[in-house]
Order: structure tokens, then sequence, then C-alpha cells
């Protein structure tokens, strides 16, 4: 075991060793310990929810509002980027609106949809869009600005089409950029989501954390609470950092480097 | 009498002035041609025009006046006029394999897929790379990159092969045996070609013509023909007298310039 993942592994057990003694001196119905908690979320896998529905349905419905709010900020942030790194009209008719969306507290912003649109799916997306898309644009703005021009004309020297320049010069380029608006704009959903189906939305994790809340029931609330979030770091270290490592592949293999 | 490949006729090139001022002329009415298995060399002072000649020549910036013709050399077999490019720097895509990169050319230019493999190996194998097909860029040294680079412009097989100061980022030792591997390799590929360079050793080195460019006017003032038999060797006393009498001839220039 190499140092470095000996430590975290440490670090991990002596958060589970405070969090054990924090609760020895605590009521169990404010702080239930990581033994029971951890006894709670097996039984939360495995039995039948309340009202019938089981802890994948939830979780199914968390994940599917996640991914279609997400890819719908995305793809807007990537267009707009797109455009406002390439054109000069595009780029000052929205310099002057982005730092006002960025600038605004993102619970005023998920506060306000709810206000205008309701506690509903449109709602929660009209949140997430409004607070995850400008974030975006501007990174793919500034990696569409950032570009080589030399491959450009290196790539139109040859006559390459569009389609392999976008394929071959533009995209591999834009990836640094579009990788971590990718992980703030996920990470941004995931928060947002979670505010919404607790305060509001029909079933999902949150929900269930709102349920159990209204129960006075701690030891489900924070079971939820921890299966979410194992859930989060799963698709964030296993997936989207699996696909970036293969994605830089080029950048790391300096095993020949002269 | 060998046909000719690219014909430059009183080709001008004018940029706007950054403030609206009067124009900024890089190319006054330059006129040159390089025929069929000819080395021809453009020298001059940074600053003008020779790489945007280039950059005419390859279509990547348009003349604003004159004229610009290029043919298809005897050997080719398509019909279809093909440009080969060698930068200044390697200008490879850091991301694709040296046999992508190659095979990226290739597919620029609608060489058919089945030739594709045959021309890496043949090429890579002709510059001294064998083997590094898989290898990503950014593992060779910059003498091996630019080889690659070399690769692919060569790959294409091109009428007329265009390199702008190939070897100007290299370090001195790499650079000359570069410039003798490449006589090396042009006596295989017979290749066309029309090279850029403002170090006058290099051009009569590796020249049949050489053009000398002045900078204000942006024109040749000059066309030497380098009458020595192949292969040369760098050292050659003929070779520095040679040199000797163009820097001569460049200062003249740049004295007339100055007055």
């Amino acid at each position: 075991m190499s140092r470095r993942t000996g430590m975290r592994i440490a670090s991990i057990l002596v958060l589970i060793a405070s969090w054990w003694v924090a609760a020895w001196f605590t009521p169990p119905e404010v702080l239930p310990g990581p033994f029971v908690i951890g006894k709670t979320m097996v039984r939360i896998l495995l039995e039948a929810g309340p009202e019938g529905n089981s802890a994948y349905f939830h979780i199914g419905i968390t994940l599917l509002r996640i991914l279609v709010t997400f890819g719908a900020a995305m793809l807007a942030g990537v267009g707009l980027g797109l455009a406002m790194g390439l054109y000069k009209t595009v780029e000052y008719s929205l310099l002057s609106i982005i730092p006002l969306l960025l600038t605004m507290p993102t619970i005023l912003m998920v506060f306000l949809a709810v206000v205008w649109f309701g506690f509903s799916e449109v709602g929660s997306m009209v949140a997430v869009v409004a607070v995850v898309t400008p974030f975006v644009t501007v990174n793919v703005a500034e990696g569409t600005k950032a570009m080589d021009k030399s491959l450009v004309d290196m790539a139109k020297s040859f006559k390459a089409n569009k389609k392999m320049l976008l394929r071959s010069v533009y995209i591999p380029q834009l990836m640094p950029y579009l990788m971590s608006a990718f992980r703030y704009a996920f990470g941004m959903t995931w928060k947002i989501v979670a505010l919404a189906e607790t305060f509001g939305l029909k079933f999902g994790i949150g929900y269930m954390f709102f349920f159990w809340f209204e129960q006075f029931d701690m030891e489900q609330v924070l079971a939820w609470i921890l299966l979410f979030v194992i859930l989060m770091l799963i698709i964030e270290y296993g997936v989207i950092a699996r696909f970036e490592r293969q994605a830089f592949a080029w950048r790391k293999s300096f095993s020949m480097a002269g | 009498m060998a046909a000719t490949v690219v014909e430059v006729k009183n080709l001008t090139k004018k940029f706007p002035a950054p403030g609206g001022g009067q124009e900024f002329v890089v190319l006054d009415s330059v006129s040159l041609d390089v025929k069929e298995g000819e080395f021809a060399s453009l020298v001059g002072p940074s600053g003008c025009g020779k790489s945007t000649l280039l950059n005419v020549i390859a279509g990547i910036e348009k003349q604003s006046s004159g004229d610009l013709t290029v043919h298809p050399a005897a050997a080719s077999t398509d019909g279809v006029i093909h440009v080969g490019y060698v930068f200044q720097s390697p200008r490879l895509l850091n991301w694709l394999t040296v046999e992508e990169n190659v095979k990226f050319a290739l597919e620029a230019q609608a060489i058919p897929r089945e030739e594709w493999q045959g021309r890496v190996s043949k090429y890579l194998e002709m510059v001294g790379l064998a083997g590094q097909e898989p290898n990503y860029p950014l593992n060779l040294s910059g003498g091996m990159q630019q080889r690659v680079a070399i690769t692919r412009a060569l790959a294409i097989e091109p009428d007329i092969l265009l390199m702008d100061e190939p070897f100007s980022h290299l370090d001195e030792i790499t650079a000359r045996k570069m410039r003798m591997d490449l006589m090396e390799i042009l006596e295989r590929a017979k290749t066309t070609i029309l090279f850029v360079t403002h170090d006058l050793r290099e051009a009569v080195y590796l020249s049949d013509n050489v053009y000398m460019m002045s900078t204000k006017p942006a024109r040749i003032f000059k066309h030497v023909h380098v009458d020595l038999e192949r292969p040369r060797k760098p050292e050659d006393p003929r070779l520095f007298d040679m040199e000797k009498d163009l820097v001569q001839e460049f200062f003249a220039v740049l004295e007339k310039q100055s007055v």
C-alpha cells in the first residue's frame, strides 16, 4: 500500500472514530453513532421503504433529475461558450449579463426559481440552468479563445474539413476547460437538486431526508445523507475521474521522454 | 527541361495597418518559378514576408493581387494538387500518436484509406523514425517531433513541399544532422521544395536556387543558382565563399535602404 492510500484510509478511520466518540456523549436522537447508521443504511438498501417505494426508486429519480438538468445546463453552456469565444458580437452582448448571474448567491437563485415556477421539475431545472450555465459558458469561452491558432492553420494547410477540425483540433484543445466546467456543473447540480427535493419535490433522496426529518428519525436522516454523499463520490471519482484519465493519457505518458 | 510546379507572378500581399493608417506591404510584386525536382530557397531578414508567401501558396492566406499557379507534378497519380507544409515548430496534434498525426494529413488530403498504412511505414522509416508509430509527440525530443512533421508532409507525396525555417528551433548539432538527412531523404523521395530561411549557409548548402529578399520594399532582389554537385559537404569551401558573397550583397542592399 502506498503512503498516500495509507494516509487516506487513516484519515477516514479518524473521522469515524471522532464521530463515534461524539455520539457517545450525545443523545442518540440527535447524533446516532456510526455503527447504527451503517446498519440503517444496509436496511434502507435491502428493505422496502415507506409509502411502498424502495431506496432504488428514490435514488433513480434523483439521478434522473441530476442527469436531465445537468445535461440541459451543460448543453446551453457549451453552445453559448463556443459562440462567445468565436464571435465578438455574442461575446459583447453576454459580457454584462454573465457576471450578474455569477454573482447571484445560489440559494437566492433557487428561492427565486421557486417563487416563479413553484416546487416543480421546471423550477429546479431553471435554478440549475441559471446557476450552472453562466459558469460553463465562461469556461468554454475562455478555452475557445485560448486555442492554438497555429494548429488550425496547420490543419487548413492540409485541407482538413470542418468535421476533422472539430474532432481533432478544436475539441481536444477544449477538453481541459470542458472537464473543469463539467466537474463544477456536476457538483452544483446535485447540490441544487438535493435542495429542491428536500424542500418541495415529491420523491428522490432529498425528499427522504425531509420525510424522516419530520418524523424526528435522525438515524434515517443521517443514513440517507451518507448514502447520497457516497453515491456522488462514486460518480465523481469512479466515473468522471476515470474518463478524465483516459482523455488525457497523452499528457502523462512521459515514459520515453528524451 | 523540367516542368514548372509553382508559378508566382507579381504577387502582392498587403495587411491593413493596425491604426487604420497606411497599409503594410509584406510582399511587393514577387515573382518566382519552382521547377519539378528543384530545391529552391527564399532567404531574407526577419519580417520580409517569406512565410506569408508560403501561406499564400498553401492557401492559408489570400494574396491582394498577382497570380499564383501550382501545377501537379509529372509524377502525380491523381491529378490533385498536394501541398505539404513543414512549419517552424512541429505543430503536431499532441493528443494523437505519431501514426495518427501522419494519418490526419492523409485523411485531410483524401488519400485512399488502403494506402495509409504503407505510407506511414515508408516515410517514418525514411526519416529514421521506424517503430515510433504508437508514441505520443510529447514523448519525443524536439528534433524527433520535427521529423514527424516532415513525415506528415512527405506522406501526402506533395507536388510541392513548403518548409518554413524548419530547423531554426533546433540546436545547431541537431539542425546540422537534420539538414544532412533531409538531403538524403530528398534524394529518395524526389520532392520539389520551396524552403524559407534566414540562414544563408543553410540556403546555399541545400538549394539549387536561392532567391534573396529585402524588407522595404519586400521584393526579391537577386536570384543565384548554386551550381555544385551533390552530395555536398557542409564544410565545402566553395559554400563558404558563396555565402560570403551573398552576405555582402545583403549588406549592399541594406545600406542603400538606410540612406
